[in-house]
């Protein structure tokens, strides 16, 4: 009863078979041989021997603004994943969306975690309070999507643009982060990494050969940038980068989403 | 809500992947395999697909009742819990498939597998919760997913295991790490219900209702099983294994196979049935009167 697509996938993972690749990478076990290493022995998402930075005021107040941003982000990752599993096309499918629901879990509760260590009491008011109108805006479209079971939009919205657009803002954010931020976004961006690259797989073998597929996206990126665009704005702002300080996350934005082929 | 603390990701990380998971590979130890005395028998080998079906089955509910959740659910620490279990919930699906490829099932027949060979009454039961999902019924759906499927599901997997450990060490220390999770599952499911029954008590007489109808369906479920000529076969040729002399050398402990007290080897298929039946059910009662809802007798199949 050996199983060829199986054995010793993890010396040679890329001789398997392209539907057996796919099962593979698709996998609980491949998730879990994955983040071990990168989330052992942390605490709040971060190593723990780690001395915090003393933050000036301005510097932390402007830190929870953009945690709070992240947090709805995180959030509406969290929700939308979790809608998707029961209407995604195929086990493998279902079970890499289970591990994407945990891992975006895992961020939202690790972005609470550091506002309170940032001395934020009650952190649910405090993300209703600043977090920006446009990732609320993007949140509520998403999900829509994801209530309407529209797969391949809602897969486009949350496995490319909310992620293709998380990953640009955290690397950046990464670079002139604190200490212990940087630590939690460098561990989120290696899970941030293995979700967009399941939407590009997803939805890019069948862009390239479905017009009306392409059409119909490109239309929905159309109306979903300007809130992408908007939201990496604010967060800029909220970072307290200057306008010749902020590097080009919008057109890295663009680049990653337009490497499936939408129109612009 | 503190009680929410136990339910964390970090929690579940380091009790989980980094805990009673770690160096196993599809939920058992690395290198082991199923009896050839299973592989050998067509009798047997269709009969361990038949039971790795409905735990399939059972588990693809499970999975998307626990993600669907996640939208309904009232607070954030609720949302990350059931994010655990999801994952949990998917990881079970994954092993047990697995198990039905080390079974022979091919891969392209899989669904077709799952389709023919689950069980009416089974699907029946998952309908129902799933119903309460697609409502966005909070209550009434981690009552029936976290006590009625959860409590289901750990009596099923512990008396399958204690069947399994002399005969399949590989089969009973899977089910040892789905045991495990289903212990956090039910334990949420108490914790979180309890406080949402006391705040609406008025969805007490529908998730009353729920309980006995998932019930009735548990019990049809069990009756198709055990009530089988090929079940009594099942049943006779792992009591001849166990009894071999090489089988009896390898677990010198008498506690060996004991479930509730029992050596199940030691019983014939209906009394298999009731004692299952008997403890799920007294498992419901106690469970549900701790969140203060009435147990509700089923009707009997």
């Amino acid at each position: 009863m050996e199983d060829p697509d199986n054995r010793d996938v993890r010396e040679d993972l890329h001789a398997l078979r392209p539907d057996a690749f796919y099962s593979r990478v698709h996998s609980f076990q491949h998730w879990f041989d994955s983040v071990q290493g990168y989330l052992d022995e942390l605490e709040q998402g971060h190593r723990a021997d780690i001395v915090p930075e003393e933050l000036p005021e301005n510097r932390r107040e402007r830190l929870i603004t953009v945690l709070c941003n992240y947090s709805v982000g995180e959030t509406a990752a969290l929700e939308a994943s979790s809608g998707l599993v029961r209407i995604a096309p195929n086990r493998p499918v279902k079970i890499f969306l289970a591990t994407q629901v945990v891992d975006e879990a895992r961020h939202t509760e690790v972005f609470i975690q550091r506002l309170q260590e940032l001395g934020v009491a009650d952190p649910e008011a405090a993300i209703e309070a600043r977090a920006s109108a446009a990732v609320r805006e993007f949140k509520r479209r998403l999900l829509e999507l994801v209530d309407g079971a529209d797969w391949d939009a809602a897969i486009l919205a949350q496995n490319v643009i909310l992620e293709a657009m998380e990953l640009s803002v955290f690397e950046a954010h990464a670079a002139v982060a604190d200490p212990v931020t940087v630590d939690v976004l460098s561990r989120v961006l290696k899970d941030e990494r293995r979700h967009i690259g399941f939407g590009e797989n997803e939805l890019g073998r069948r862009l390239k050969r479905d017009a009306v597929l392409r059409q119909r996206l490109s239309r929905l990126k159309r109306e979903l940038d300007h809130l992408v665009l908007q939201t990496v704005q604010d967060t800029l702002e909220a970072l307290g980068l200057s306008r010749d300080e902020r590097p080009d996350i919008g057109r890295n934005y663009l680049a990653a989403v337009e490497r499936l082929g939408l129109q612009a | 809500m503190d009680f929410l603390k136990n339910y964390s990701i970090q929690y579940w990380l380091e009790s989980c992947p980094q805990g009673y998971l770690e160096d196993t590979e599809y939920g058992h130890p690395a290198g082991e395999s199923e009896p050839e005395a299973l592989l050998e028998d067509p009798v047997l080998r269709q009969q361990a697909i038949d039971t790795t079906v409905q735990l399939v089955v059972g588990e693809r509910a499970a999975l998307a009742a626990s993600s669907g959740l996640i939208n309904a659910a009232p607070d954030a620490a609720s949302k990350c819990f059931l994010a655990t279990q999801t994952l949990d919930e998917a990881r079970h699906v994954e092993i047990f498939t697995r198990r039905l490829f080390d079974l022979g099932v091919k891969r392209d027949e899989l669904e077709s597998v799952l389709a023919d060979r689950a069980n009416k009454n089974l699907v029946k039961f998952a309908e129902l919760l799933l119903e309460k999902v697609d409502k966005k019924d909070f209550v009434a759906a981690v009552v029936g997913q976290n006590i009625i499927l959860e409590g289901l599901a750990f009596g099923v997997f512990e008396m399958i295991q204690a069947a399994n450990e002399t005969f399949n060490p590989k089969f009973a220390h899977t089910l040892s790490g789905t045991i495990a999770d289903e212990r956090r599952h039910v334990g949420f499911g108490e914790n979180r219900i309890g406080a949402l029954i006391r705040e609406q008590p008025e969805k007490r007489p529908e998730v009353e209702q729920l309980q006995k109808e998932m019930s009735y369906y548990m019990l049809a479920t069990f009756a198709d099983r055990f009530r089988s000529r090929e079940t009594s076969y099942e049943v006779d040729r792992m009591k001849e294994q166990e009894a071999a002399p090489a089988a009896s050398a390898a677990t010198p402990e008498d506690t060996a196979g004991t479930w509730q007290g029992v050596k199940i080897r030691n019983l014939e298929p209906r009394e298999m049935e009731q004692l299952l039946a008997d403890t799920i059910l007294k498992d419901f009662k106690e469970r549900l009167a701790r969140v203060g809802v009435e147990y509700q007798t089923p009707n009997r199949p």
